[in-house]
């Protein structure tokens, strides 16, 4: 850091730095108010956010414990907040699963193999995949409803079929990885040809390894994709065990009463496997991996 | 240990062909370069060998067995990259080991084979390192370790050295040929730079646009370059190409006029042509004479810039009429300065004549 500064600069920092600690304010606010809201005794949106005093009861709500009124009585809590988010993390790992499987090798032929009308295959998966989901709403419950008459453990009311249906959105992490995959020198994979492997061991043992931060960003994207997906999994769940966190949340909104302290303690609990996954995928993000396999 | 055979092979990318019908027998055991300019087809043909192309029209044999269907793990060779092309998450050691594993050798039989590798390259400290922590020259150390673990029955090399510093390169291309010299093992290797082809080859086989202008030993292309390009590729600086016409041809040389009306005598077969044919009379930089004083048969010409390499003087020399400019090599005691007049003389048994369509004349020495 030797480079000679304008004396300027340093208001300029100054500004900077002013700049970015508003806008930080302004993106912390809103989850410290909804994490206020979850600690204010009664059901209110508005107030200020340091609450005047604490009560535990919308999370001894949303973590299914009874919970003791004003008047004494003893409730149990009628939402089965837990498994809608179990649910949640259930559908969304095996369809980040699934997802990452299919993009790997789907770009790995966008990327490395010759096939005939390879550029319009790929500017279509794109243009499908634009057009918003809510379209396709009624074409996917009744794909879903006809096929759960021959296979029910795959039809509405499922999770497989949401697993299946978010399945089918991976357009965007076939561009991603394909973009990936064409930044690693082809002559890697040649030469694990050359010393005996087939196509299948060099994608295997030799490419996927060199991609697997990118994989990691792909799963990630995938899962919170799921996790925070709410209009096919409203149309596909209907039974209350069954939903997950999106869609259940939604009944703490009753028409005439919304139960905006148990929807925020809920709302918090749905974000903790998110921020575990990225944790746990984190550590796989490492750049720099494919650096030394050419002269450098 | 394995021959290597083409027959009238072709290779086009779409409608471009690359090589127009390709024939050669490597022998066993033997080390070939192949050299040419940029896009001639050399690397395209070494790929071809290597299986990473598949051949347009023709055939290769390597031990006497047709290949052209064999996919590349199964054709008994190995091949160093330009580029080195290491695997970079995997260690030192992995990376040799890893065509061995593939194959299904045990561990004990792997590591031993490793070992003796990384003995031969001198790799050995390196071993538990990934190819990050390591230098040009010890990536490239590597990925030729990772071609001798699996005893292939051909060497192949795609200018391995080109992206290397200029000590080093000499250093490894020291290490190549010995390496060759205890492995006995066929080795083709791909290069531009024609020292390398020249130090390295039993035999070079010359390649432009897609064709091969000739094949033969290094000294054998340097005497009698068959054609006006091979004369011009091998050897550095380059022959110096002047144009002339024939004036007379007997039994035991000929004699040319340059444009500028001086007589060359050159022991060359030039009977059957002519005379007044024009020809191409070719002179390595190092054959022709400077003089200070004009004498007969030499040419008036001007130093138009003098090298001075400390062993040796390049002079650049201009004026001739109606011809390019020249290199003569000179002894470094050479009077001859920049902007220096100076007389050359062209020694008849170091003319090459080159014909109308570029093909040498036969030299009578």
């Amino acid at each position: 850091m030797a480079i000679v500064i304008d004396k300027s600069q340093r208001w300029r920092i100054f500004a900077a730095h002013a700049f970015l600690i508003v806008l930080c304010a302004i993106v912390i606010f809103p989850l410290l108010m909804v994490v206020s809201i979850s600690l204010r005794p009664g059901n209110f949106a508005a107030g200020s956010l340091i609450p005047k005093s604490i009560s535990l009861d919308h999370w001894r709500f949303a973590l299914g414990l009874p919970v003791t009124g004003p008047d004494g009585r003893v409730t149990q809590p009628d939402l089965p907040v837990l498994l809608w988010l179990w649910n949640s993390v259930k559908v969304a790992t095996l369809s980040a699963t699934v997802a990452v499987l299919l993009s790997t090798t789907a770009a790995y032929a966008f990327a490395r193999l010759k096939f005939a009308r390879k550029k319009a295959a790929l500017t279509g998966l794109m243009l499908m995949q634009m057009f918003p989901t809510v379209l396709a709403l009624v074409a996917i419950h009744s794909i879903f409803s006809r096929i759960g008459h021959a296979f029910p453990a795959i039809g509405v009311n499922s999770h497989w079929s949401l697993v299946l249906a978010y399945s089918g959105g991976i357009a965007l992490h076939i561009w991603i990885i394909k973009g990936f995959y064409e930044s690693i020198p082809p002559e890697i994979e040649e030469a694990a040809t050359v010393d005996g492997a087939t196509p299948w061991q060099a994608f295997w043992r030799v490419l996927l390894p060199m991609a697997l931060p990118i994989l990691m960003v792909v799963f990630l994207l995938a899962f919170i994709g799921a996790v925070n997906e709410y209009p096919v999994a409203s149309i596909l769940l209907h039974s209350q065990d069954r939903l997950t966190m999106a869609v259940g949340a939604k009944q703490f909104l009753y028409a005439q009463h919304y139960l905006w302290g148990d929807f925020a303690a809920a709302a918090i609990l749905s974000g903790l496997p998110v921020s575990v996954v990225f944790i746990l995928a984190q550590r796989w993000m490492i750049s720099g991996l494919t650096s030394g396999a050419n002269k450098g | 240990m394995a021959d290597l055979q083409f027959k009238a092979l072709r290779k086009s990318f779409g409608d471009a062909e690359i090589l127009h019908g390709i024939d050669l027998d490597i022998r066993d055991g033997e080390f070939i370069v192949f050299v040419g300019p940029s896009g001639c087809g050399k690397s395209t043909l070494l790929r071809c060998i290597a299986g990473l192309e598949e051949i347009t029209s023709g055939e290769i044999s390597i031990g006497g067995q047709r290949v052209n269907e064999i996919p590349p793990s199964k054709r008994g060779i190995a091949m160093v990259f330009q580029s080195y092309a290491l695997y970079p998450h995997m260690t030192v050691a992995e990376n040799m080991a890893f065509g061995l594993k593939l194959a299904g050798h045990s561990k004990t039989e792997i590591q031993a084979a490793v070992l003796r590798a990384a003995q031969i390259l001198q790799i050995e400290p390196l071993l538990d390192r990934r190819p990050k922590a390591l230098s040009g020259g010890q990536r490239q150390r590597v990925a030729i370790g990772r071609a001798i673990v699996r005893k292939p029955g051909v060497f192949l090399f795609d200018e391995p050295l080109s992206n290397l510093d200029a000590g080093l390169r000499v250093q490894m291309r020291v290490e190549l040929a010995r390496l060759h010299a205890d492995l006995g093992t066929t080795m083709v290797y791909v290069t531009h730079d024609q020292v390398e082809a020249m130090t390295l080859a039993d035999r070079i086989v010359v390649i432009n646009q897609g064709r091969i202008e000739q094949v033969g030993a290094p000294l054998d292309l340097y005497r009698r370059p068959a054609n006006r390009f091979v004369a011009g590729f091998i050897g550095s600086p380059k022959m110096n190409f002047l144009t002339c016409s024939l004036v007379s041809a007997r039994d035991t040389d000929a004699t040319v006029r340059l444009g500028d009306g001086t007589l060359v005598t050159a022991q060359v077969d030039a009977r059957g042509l002519a005379e007044g044919t024009p020809l191409t009379l070719g002179i390595r930089p190092e054959r022709l004479l400077p003089e200070a004083t004009g004498g007969e048969d030499t040419a008036r010409a001007t130093v138009l810039v003098a090298e001075h390499l400390g062993d040796t003087v390049f002079l650049h020399i201009q004026g001739l009429e109606g011809q390019g400019q020249i290199t003569v090599k000179a002894p470094p005691e050479t009077p001859f300065r920049t902007d220096s007049e100076v007389h050359l003389r062209f020694p008849a048994k170091h003319c090459h004549l080159f014909g109308p369509d570029d093909r040498a004349l036969t030299r009578l020495i």
